[in-house]
């Protein structure tokens, strides 16, 4: 059997033993990383919507040490005060600084944008992997129930829960996702179906891999780059729906800040303190953009079709 | 007798290593709202076969013959719809789980596509150590030391088991994947076209390499391929099939100085070869129209409708394998001198 | 007319990576005359398929460095676009190994068989079509005029590359390219495809450029054969003399590496040794000498010229030009 190979005893040719080494391993991570590292556009986005999430989670440092207001704090002898100091951002209606607002609205926001992601993919994902991977009724039964899941009418769903309740930003996560895992599984489910074909799932089932291992080991690290990309354009995505329902009055409700609702707020000021709705608006703008260009970067990175070498 | 002690019979290598018989794989096909299965694809319609202890097996046909289907559903990655499959005595045809586990370190497979066999995610090392963990052979260094070894006997440079698969060509990626079926240590492996892929000046080196490991190991090849050239040079015995059905069994330079099916003389003479003399005073026997659809194969002799030779009778019945003398197998009716 | 159809000189054609350039095409010289075949053979990485498509001036997003190519007078690296669409298609038609993927999918046969007519003879939509029908019978499509209506995911895949090759006929062209067109398709139908082609070929009178991987293919179709290797032409000549005397290491380990239908059962194949060349980094000098059994130290140091070695071929090898035999164990 094996183990009693005499070595040098096959013909073996030169080449197997040329070429090729020049080069440290490169695995398909690596050579994405330096993809999307040569992206300059698509790294400043990542970069910053790095610093925009830095921010928010050390928000009341920032407080502390940079603008010395609470959010909630009213000061109504200094309403409507125009950007400048002390306020660098201005104040609103009710005194409070826009800046300190802006900053602890950032981490409501953000944080449920990054809490609904989360909740979406690991839901959405476990779904897709098994229908994809078992096919069949099971695929069937899935499929059905994420149709269903899909054809609520969201906007009502809002509706109804900020009837019965007043949401917090975690609440609000939990049932933002539970309309939006929906996408995700069928996303990773397709995928599944595609990365099922190939030849290499096969070979490994030949070998005596049960699946468990199969789906773990081969379909998952397989799948997870289109999980990747869903995850940075969904941040965008949810940023965008928080703001809606802010502004509706469905979401975060007032004195909590959210980028949202300081926009609801400042409606009626427009033609008076116009910086009241430009500042939040601003960075909604340019958070849902650098998301969206950090999205497209991270998938041409993982782009197969893209690959200059061999 | 319990059914069981049936199953396995006493089995000497002078027994086939690989019996099947009546062997059928049918696909569904469902159409409507409801998705009812309207037909079947019958991709496999009735084989039997018999593959002999250290012997390559050529098995050639054109597309939609039923080739791949067949060496998979004998390496059971598909189930068979029916029909018994033998190995060693065993029928592992209904066989599921840890029972057909066991057997999976008795037999491998080797896949055409050199790029889509192998997981990009994964290092050449870890694709090759995968079946020595799943069986769990051996951990640690002992592990190291077989896939080094394993690298080394398929020619590659053992230094690049950390390396990932995209970085090599295609030969390269073949020789990991044959690589990958010997670690179990099987007697059996089925190559499904393994070099049609590969550039030609590649080809010579693998066909080389299987044959150099069936001497070293020991080991029984069913090698389907589509290129009779090819199968003709590794083969004993070469097979041929049309819509899921064996034509004609016959050893190599028997087959090629004469055939005794028409789809076989026809296939011959399709065949180009590399010598423009040759090929110039040629007489080619160029069938018409297309293969048949699986779905709905022609009554009687599947190959009626394109043969040449035809004969009324040819609808009525279908024609069994016959023998024409030494191991040379013929399923006609009619069949060439 | 006496002389040389088309004619091509010296091109280089390029593509720009981020690890390099890639030669594809590396200094390659031929021609072809009226109503000949020409068989273009060489493994992936040859060039032979680039070769093709900057003739046609579809060798985007590669770049054509330098070079001629001379037809009907003119130099087609060097007209304009619009110049080289009524070209193409017109006086040279092209056809590809995948049928499927180079016929537009949403679209009828029928109307794309008759879209060149169409689009170079200023036909009428039922004049068009009527040439297409005729086209698609003369190609072997039974039932023409009912198939025309039909989408080709409807055809098998000969049917189709048929399909194909009436495209190609509908404007009566000067040159057909034919690019690797059987090699996705099974050997019987390969071989009514071939023999469509040499049918075609001796009622149309169009010359026929087949570029194929298959020696068998070119040995039964062309009457001349180039032998391609990493962007350069290594042996050319007629393919009775190539076949029988290869003059380059390449096509003689090439010849002797390929089982044969008609081989005596067991001779051990001959392979070559090594791997086909980096295209971005070719070795010195000739660039198969890393694999060549033959080598000299002149090998690694200068590249080889093209040359006449017997009477009738021509190879770029320093070996055979300085008179030695190509003889092995």
């Amino acid at each position: 059997m094996l183990g009693q190979t005499p070595a040098g005893e096959i013909d073996l040719p030169r080449s197997a033993f040329e070429g090729e080494a020049s080069r440290p391993a490169q695995s398909y991570w690596n050579e994405s990383w330096e993809r999307l590292r040569a992206n300059r556009i698509g790294m400043a986005a990542g970069v910053l919507l790095l610093i925009l999430a830095a921010i928010s989670l050390a928000a009341p440092l920032f407080t502390l040490f940079l603008t010395h207001y609470e959010p909630a704090r009213l000061d109504l002898l200094t309403t409507f005060q125009p950007p400048g100091h002390p306020h660098l951002l201005g104040t609103d209606e009710l005194g409070r600084d826009t800046l300190t607002r802006l900053i602890y609205g950032g981490r409501v926001t953000l944080g449920v944008a990054f809490l609904t992601v989360a909740i979406s993919l690991t839901l959405g994902s476990s779904v897709g992997l098994v229908a994809g991977f078992y096919g069949g009724w099971i695929d069937d039964i899935l499929m059905r129930f994420v149709d269903m899941v899909l054809a609520i009418p969201a906007i009502f769903l809002f509706i109804l829960m900020s009837i019965l309740f007043r949401p917090t930003p975690v609440t609000l996560a939990a049932i933002i996702a539970s309309v939006g895992w929906g996408g995700v599984a069928r996303l990773v489910r397709g995928e599944v179906l595609s990365v099922k074909q190939r030849d290499f799932i096969m070979a490994t089932r030949s070998i005596g891999a049960r699946d468990l291992r199969l789906i773990t080991r081969h379909l998952l690290p397989n799948v997870l780059p289109v999980l990747i990309v869903a995850a940075s354009l969904g941040v965008g995505q949810i940023i965008l729906i928080e703001a809606a329902l802010d502004f509706l009055g469905l979401g975060i409700q007032p004195p909590t800040a959210s980028w949202g609702n300081m926009l609801t707020n400042s409606e009626s000021y427009f033609f008076h303190s116009v910086w009241l709705v430009i500042f939040p608006g601003v960075t909604i703008f340019v958070t849902v953009l650098a998301s969206n260009i950090f999205g497209n970067a991270i998938r041409d990175a993982f782009d197969p079709r893209l690959k200059t070498t061999h | 007798m319990p059914e069981g002690a049936r199953l396995k019979r006493a089995w000497t290598t002078a027994d086939p290593l690989v019996s099947v018989r009546g062997l059928k794989t049918w696909f569904p096909v469902s159409s409507g709202v409801l998705q009812r299965t309207v037909a079947h694809v019958r991709a496999v319609d009735g084989v039997d076969l018999d593959i002999k202890k250290g012997e390559t097996l050529g098995l050639v046909g054109e597309s939609g013959c039923g080739k791949s289907t067949l060496g998979r559903t004998i390496i059971r990655l598909i189930d068979p719809t029916a029909g018994t499959i033998e190995f060693m005595g065993e029928d592992i045809s209904r066989q599921h789980g840890t029972e057909m586990r066991l057997h999976r370190r008795d037999m491998a497979m080797i896949f055409q596509d050199p790029y889509a066999s192998l997981d990009p995610r994964q290092t050449v090392g870890d694709i090759v150590g995968e079946p020595l963990d799943i069986h769990r052979i051996a951990r640690g260094k002992e592990r190291q030391d077989r896939i080094y070894e394993l690298l080394k006997v398929v020619g590659m440079n053992p230094r690049f088991a950390d390396r990932y698969p995209h970085e090599f060509s295609g030969g390269q990626r073949q020789r990991i994947g044959i690589a990958r079926a010997l670690a179990v240590g099987p007697s059996f492996i089925v190559c499904d076209e393994p070099i049609s892929a590969l550039d030609v000046s590649i080809q010579a080196q693998i066909i080389n390499l299987l044959e150099n490991l069936q001497a070293k190991f020991d080991l029984t090849y069913l090698f389907i391929a589509h290129d009779l050239s090819v199968v003709k040079h590794i083969a004993n015995r070469v097979a041929v099939m049309y819509l899921g059905k064996i034509v004609e069994v016959a050893p190599g330079g028997q087959l090629y100085r004469r055939p005794r099916h028409p789809y076989t003389g026809s296939l011959l003479s399709a065949i180009p070869i590399p010598d423009p003399l040759i090929e110039r005073n040629r007489e080619r026997v160029i069938l018409q129209g297309d293969v048949a659809s699986p779905v709905n194969p022609p009554s009687g002799c599947h190959f009626r409708t394109r043969c040449p030779r035809a004969k009324p009778h040819c609808a009525e019945e279908e024609p069994p394998l016959e023998s024409f003398g030494d191991e040379h197998l013929a399923a006609c009716f009619y069949p060439l001198d | 007319m006496a002389g040389p159809l088309l004619e091509v000189q010296d091109l280089r054609t390029v593509f720009r990576t981020k690890h390099g350039d890639v030669k594809a095409v590396d200094g390659v010289s031929f021609e072809i005359s009226p109503g000949e075949t020409l068989g273009i053979v060489g493994e992936s990485g040859s060039g032979k398929s680039v070769t093709a498509l900057s003739v046609m001036r579809l060798q985007r997003p590669g770049k054509i460095l330098s070079g001629k190519v001379l037809f009907q007078g003119r130099d087609l690296t060097k007209v304009s676009e619009g110049e080289m669409r009524e070209i193409r298609g017109q006086d040279i038609a092209m056809i590809f190994q995948d049928p499927m993927t180079s016929m537009n999918p949403v679209f009828r046969t029928g109307w794309q068989v008759a879209e060149p007519v169409r689009l170079h003879k200023g036909l009428d939509r039922t004049s068009a079509m009527a040439v297409a029908v005729s086209m698609l019978g003369k190609v072997g499509i039974p039932g023409p005029a009912t198939r025309a209506r039909d989408y080709p995911h409807q055809f098998s895949g000969g049917m189709r590359q048929r399909a194909m090759i009436a495209m190609g006929l509908t404007t009566t062209p000067k040159v057909l390219i034919a690019d690797e067109p059987t090699t996705a398709l099974d050997v019987t139908i390969q071989a009514q495809i071939l023999e469509l082609l040499r049918q075609v070929n001796r009622d149309f009178g169009t010359a026929t450029i087949l570029i194929t991987h298959n020696l068998g293919v070119v040995a039964g179709m062309c009457e001349r054969v180039m032998v391609m290797y990493a962007g350069r032409v290594v042996e050319s000549g007629p393919t009775v003399d190539v076949f029988a005397h290869p003059k380059h290491p390449y096509t003689w380990s090439l010849l002797r590496s390929i089982p044969r239908l008609d081989a005596e059962r067991h001779e051990p194949l001959k392979p070559i040794d090594g791997l086909p060349p980096d295209l971005i980094d070719l070795p010195s000098g000739c660039a198969f000498h890393p694999r060549c059994q033959f080598k000299v130290e002149r090998c690694s140091r200068d590249t080889p010229l093209l040359n006449r070695v017997g009477e009738t071929q021509l190879a770029a090898c320093w070996v055979t030009q300085s008179g030695v035999e190509l003889k092995g164990a």
